[in-house]
């Protein structure tokens, strides 16, 4: 009897939900999350890191014991609480605050991708200021050839950055509970969507190396759906 | 036949280091038994110091002439000798043969018994070693267990546990002179990194690492620039270290032409552990304590570890802890999130640091504007309060009403008003 190569998924894991969204960041390259405020791009990264602090992968064939995440955050917004929430585990997690500093980020950003041993260095610099094209590419070389999952959470996306994948995302509705009056916030829907990707071409909207140019704000499009857009509800953790 | 001697101190604590050389110079098996008391393997020395009683007077000789005031007692056991040297008037030897017979008379608190197994003696009214030899074993075993049977034994002069052997704490350090004086960092690093190789080879030989490192450079003129650096690892590498001491030299370098060089190291256990081909990778240590040095010299270090949840309900209590050295066997019993696979995914809250302050238009007690130097809007959907407070009992008490409002262009956010003003604690996101 043949074993089949592809193995199946542990119980409770979603090919096509929020599971199968985080095991695209491709490792040794660069990518990039864009995406306006209260647009869930904040809540993906916590996802991403508890996945990766537990399993020690972003895709469902991790290992039991987690990876190691850097996270350089450039304006000191990281809320430890909403990652334990999240399920993140807190001690292989390297927070590096830079109050609002761009180059200190950077430069921190460029140690810790040249640090082999990381699963996870994420630069967080939501509107923190434009980031140099060059400055992305020696980040994209710092990385080339290793396992490390490389992730620029800002604002909005820059033409001409070296990113292997763009995932745009955006708000659809906070989640209120309780009719009027209303109760309490619940959660929020966004939807998130791949602006590039050079390495799933069957996903990219507009095919391999194209997709250049769309600012952040996702792609619309009834005949994507389940092919390159997430619609996901993050739930307010009490 | 084995002989042991008791040394016991009668003056100040700090003479035991020259206590233990006295003890070394006469034999090679010593026993620190700690507060002013050794033990040392007699066993054979007639040969070379006369009889018990003749070694048992050299001993106190010598350490009178090393400035230290002792009590010598000798015996087949080592409680007989303790209870020889304490009991006795300077020079104390028991006969072979006679070490039950001479702790007869000895008090029970030469022992050291456990708490329960000492009241429950001296409720039997036993107050002599003697009289506890005395008991019936099997008895005893019943209602003293194993720790009875085995004070019994030490009470009747038997003593099966042989001496542990003190041995010499190694000392970690290595000094260079250097002929012609080094004007400049390089060749300075250079002769600290020989001095390196030097140090973790002998640390690696013994299975050890270091957590800490000092240098001293001997200048012209006398003085000394002494520095010193605690990698966030235990070092073994002689690598990584020249690194480290190159990164904090060339941060406070030496001012002055050094004639002399001397690294120390602070040896610690490092815990071998098991690489697992299926776990994920990790920072090797070398790579990771420079880049934390590297990273604590560009933002500080009180802005660079491990995220830790304070013990506190008040707003945003995090605090900073070391990033540890992600090790093997970290995986048991490290605390975790909460989420499990499956469950819904949680919504996250940007932290505005410091808090941003915020003017806020109430109708009917409740926020429906909102301006700030971050965000400004009209208020589309709010709930709140939900009020909390905390820490009245301190110098620091809190108080906060928390909002959650929409405001027009759809941003989620939390608003806080603290008793006095508003302010935006953060954005969900």
């Amino acid at each position: 009897m043949g074993i089949p190569i592809e193995s199946s998924p542990p119980p409770g894991w979603e090919r096509e939900g929020i599971d199968g969204l985080l095991g695209l960041f491709p490792p040794g390259r660069l990518s990039e999350i864009v995406g306006p405020r209260s647009s869930g791009a904040s809540s993906l990264l916590l996802a991403l890191i508890a996945r990766i602090t537990t399993s020690g992968s972003s895709n469902w064939g991790g290992s039991s014991n987690g990876g190691q995440v850097a996270f350089v955050d450039g304006m000191d917004a990281l809320d430890p609480a909403s990652a334990a929430a999240a399920g993140a585990d807190l001690s292989a997690l390297l927070w590096v605050r830079c109050g609002g500093r761009l180059r200190v980020a950077l430069s921190a950003a460029d140690l810790l991708a040249r640090c082999p041993g990381f699963a996870l260095v994420v630069l967080d610099l939501d509107d923190l200021g434009p980031v140099p094209v060059s400055t992305c590419i020696r980040l994209q070389r710092a990385v080339e050839g290793t396992d490390t999952i490389l992730i620029v959470r800002r604002e909005r996306h820059r033409e001409g950055t070296p990113a292997s994948l763009v995932l745009a995302t955006r708000r659809l509705a906070p989640q209120w509970m309780g009719l009027r009056p209303l109760t309490r916030l619940a959660g929020l829907r966004s939807e998130i969507s791949i602006c590039r990707s050079r390495l799933h071409s069957s996903l990219s909207p507009l095919g391999r190396g194209q997709g250049e140019g769309l600012q952040g704000e996702g792609l619309q499009g009834e005949g994507l759906q389940g092919q390159g857009i997430w619609t996901l509800d993050w739930t307010l953790s009490q | 036949m084995t002989r042991i001697a008791c040394l016991l101190m009668t003056n100040d604590l700090p003479a035991h280091a020259a206590l233990l050389q006295v003890a070394l110079a006469h034999s090679p098996r010593v026993e620190d038994a700690g507060a002013g008391c050794l033990y040392l393997d007699a066993s054979g020395l007639q040969s070379l110091f006369g009889d018990d009683g003749r070694l048992a007077e050299r001993l106190r000789a010598a350490a009178a002439a090393a400035g230290v005031a002792i009590r010598v007692g000798v015996a087949a056991s080592r409680l007989g000798a303790l209870a020889a040297a304490r009991l006795g008037s300077g020079v104390a030897v028991v006969e072979p043969g006679g070490d039950a017979a001479s702790l007869a008379a000895a008090p029970l608190s030469l022992l050291t018994l456990s708490e329960p197994l000492a009241i429950r003696l001296s409720r039997w009214g036993l107050r002599t070693l003697g009289e506890l030899a005395a008991l019936p074993t099997a008895g005893l075993f019943e209602r003293a267990g194993a720790e009875g049977v085995q004070a019994q034994r030490l009470a009747r002069g038997e003593d099966p546990r042989p001496l542990a052997s003190w041995r010499p704490v190694p000392a970690f350090e290595e000094t260079v002179e250097c002929e012609w004086g080094l004007e400049t960092l390089e060749p300075v690093v250079e002769r600290l990194s020989e001095l390196a190789a030097r140090v973790c080879g002998r640390l690696g030989a013994r299975g050890l690492a270091a957590d800490g490192f000092e240098w001293v450079c001997r200048l012209a003129g006398g003085r000394a620039h002494e520095g010193g650096l605690t990698p966030a690892v235990p070092l073994t590498e002689a690598a990584a270290v020249t690194g480290l001491l190159r990164l904090a030299l060339e941060a406070r370098p030496p001012r002055g032409i050094v004639e002399g060089l001397t690294l120390r190291a602070r040896p610690t256990r490092a815990a071998p552990a098991q690489e697992s081909l299926t776990d994920p990778s990790r920072p090797s240590p070398r790579f990771l304590a420079a880049t934390m040095n590297r990273l604590v010299a560009l933002v500080g270090s009180d802005r660079i570890g491990a995220p830790a949840l304070l013990d506190s309900h008040r707003p945003d209590a995090v605090g900073l802890g070391a990033y540890a050295s992600p090790s093997p066997l970290r995986g048991e019993g490290r605390v975790r999130g909460s989420r499990v696979r499956g469950a819904a995914p949680v919504l996250a809250l940007r932290r505005l640091r410091p808090p941003a302050p915020a003017a806020v238009t109430l109708a009917s007690g409740r926020p429906v504007a909102m301006r700030s130097s971050r965000l400004a809007g009209r208020i589309v959907a709010g709930v709140g309060p939900w009020r909390s407070s905390g820490e009245w009992w301190t110098t620091q008490p809190w108080l906060q009403d928390e909002w959650d409002v929409e405001l027009a262009d759809g941003t989620l956010c939390r608003l806080a008003h603290d008793g006095s003003a508003w302010h935006i604690a953060g954005v969900y996101d």
